[in-house]
């Protein structure tokens, strides 16, 4: 069972990232043009595989550059997010005292918000700050960081050559398991009209879009939103693997 | 136990005004909230009558501290687009959101916890396996498109329900459902997990070994030492359901502290966003202080410190 959520999580996650990079060569259509003639064609329609949204555009297209723009905004994100939160991880983790007070009043006024009002980026640094501070708290205690210090190297280096590299794979797996959870918030603030603005094919507005055609044309719905759910299934899926691989004690 | 919760008390005030304050500011930096509100074709005049009518032309920290002594008093101004008080409009369409609230909590109480035992007792059987599939599915998918698809199959295709709105128990029964799903697969897992880590304690074996029946092993024995994670969880799941209701009361026109923040956020009508996040983080902290209480009462080993 954990083998064959593990390949299918790592199959699923190669398949969407080379559908995205792929996307011109797998559907010869623009996303963003139009065609009036033929709108609203249902899924099979010759040309279109998927069938064409209200104004005539090839539903396929739109999709996969959908991907492309999820997986960025994913990229982005847990990148700002994981250096943010886990540098001041690392110094709250190090110094103790009231740093690391201070960070868990922010991380409460941070956890008490309603989502939805804060921008991505600013919503997951606490993961990270948490995580690298309890690993940090640990890891300077062990005898390789006391005996450098003892050699009288610098507290600076000490904390990037020596703690570093050992919270590194907590990061890596916070990471991970943050990456879908990102990919599903964009789409759900770009659906609520606050995100990626149309004609711009991200998976959210798509949704938005779909939700006024419900009654005429399921698809354009029912498509972008699979494709939101296996990207998030392969990337949950490989999240779990990597931390059963790298850091089977580490609990998000 | 005094101390304890006077010391919480005063940090949950602590925690609401830096909410506040950090929301103050934030829509301070998105823009003229008085250009934001007007239609394109007024007048110069008129602009600056409104603005000074609300207070905008005073010094940024007057405006803050004015700010603080209103929301001390509970006052956050009026509504820009209903000219009503902007609380009292938060808190008349709050009894919505918590009855959607705690139906969809109950229900991902009532699926996950059990699913979550079982799997872990019937551990490596089709029904453990049957449940790891349901539970990565449900994580996985995103509320918003399993309520479309929803609503297609059963207002659209079988009419069996109302697509959006309130007023029966039959409105409540798919966004019950759809902002269940997610929460309730994240319950589902923590608990089979944590039953998992005690079934393998001394305990369990001694209970066994001196002839306790498994109903007892895992009703007694089992449960309540695995409560701990499952209560935090729960607990912190509470508040998400409050904050996560916005997209579900969005998709089916429900009407409640969701949708008119989130209204009030495309309009700009910032003093009802700021109520809304008062009630919001006090609503939440509050079940955060519950949860610590809750705990000593599971666990007599817990301390409350202050």
């Amino acid at each position: 069972m954990n083998h064959l959520k593990a390949w299918l999580g790592i199959g699923l996650t190669a398949a969407v990232v080379a559908a995205a990079v792929a996307a011109p060569w797998l559907s010869p259509h623009d996303p963003l043009a139009t065609d009036f003639a033929a709108s609203l064609r249902p899924p099979g329609a010759p040309g279109h595989p998927l069938g064409t949204d209200q104004l005539g555009r090839d539903l396929l297209a739109r999709v996969l550059h959908g991907a492309r723009l999820a997986l960025l905004i994913g990229v982005c994100t847990v990148v700002i997010t994981a250096v943010g939160g886990g540098a001041l991880g690392l110094v709250a983790g190090f110094v103790e005292r009231w740093p690391a007070a201070v960070l868990m009043r922010l991380a409460d006024v941070q956890l008490s918000f309603p989502f939805i009002i804060l921008s991505l980026s600013a919503a997951g640094w606490v993961v990270y700050a948490r995580v690298v501070r309890g690993e940090v708290l640990s890891v300077k205690q062990r005898d390789f960081v006391q005996a450098a210090a003892a050699l009288g190297m610098s507290r600076v280096r000490l904390l990037l050559r020596h703690v570093l590299p050992n919270v590194a794979p907590s990061v890596i797996v916070v990471a991970s398991l943050q990456f879908s959870s990102f990919i599903v918030a964009e789409a759900a603030i770009s659906f609520l009209g606050f995100g990626v603005q149309p004609p711009t094919p991200a998976w959210g507005s798509m949704l938005s879009e779909g939700r006024d055609f419900l009654y005429v044309a399921w698809w354009l719905a029912a498509f972008p939103g699979a494709a939101l759910t296996l990207t998030a299934l392969g990337v949950n899926l490989l999240g779990d693997w990597l931390r059963d691989t790298l850091d089977p004690k580490l609990r998000v | 136990m005094r101390a304890y919760l006077l010391s919480r008390l005063a940090q949950t005030v602590l925690v609401v005004f830096l909410s506040l304050s950090a929301v103050f500011v934030m829509v301070r930096l998105s823009g003229d909230p008085v250009l934001l509100f007007m239609p394109m074709d007024i007048q110069a005049k008129d602009v600056n009558e409104f603005r000074e009518r609300l207070g905008f032309n005073d010094p940024l920290p007057l405006q803050y501290a004015r700010f603080v002594g209103g929301a001390a008093r509970g006052d956050f101004g009026e509504s820009l687009r209903y000219r009503r008080d902007a609380l009292d409009l938060v808190l008349g369409r709050l009894p919505a959101t918590l009855l959607l609230a705690a139906t969809s909590w109950l229900l991902t109480m009532g699926v996950a916890v059990p699913l979550g035992v079982l799997s872990a007792v019937h551990r490596n059987t089709l029904l453990d396996h049957a449940g790891t599939v349901a539970t990565v599915l449900g994580q996985a998918t995103p509320g918003f498109w399993l309520g479309l698809m929803l609503i297609y199959v059963f207002s659209v295709k079988l009419r069996w329900l109302p697509t959006g709105g309130t007023g029966t128990p039959a409105h409540l029964v798919m966004p019950s459902i759809v902002l269940a799903a997610f929460f309730a697969a994240r319950i589902a897992r923590l608990t089979r997990s944590a039953v998992l880590d005690v079934l393998n304690e001394e305990y369990i074996l001694t209970a066994r070994a001196k002839g306790l029946g498994e109903a007892r092993v895992i009703g007694k024995h089992t449960l309540r030492n695995s409560a701990i994670p499952i209560v935090t969880l729960a607990g912190l799941e509470a508040g998400q359901i409050l904050g996560g209701a916005v997209i579900t009361e969005t998709i089916f026109a429900w009407p409640g502290l969701g949708r008119l923040t989130v209204q009030a956020l495309l309009n700009r009508d910032f003093p009802i966003v700021i109520a809304a996040v008062f009630v919001i983080s006090v609503t939440y902290t509050l079940i955060n202080l519950a949860i610590d209480l809750l705990y000593a009462w599971l666990d007599p080993r817990v301390r409350l410190r202050p």
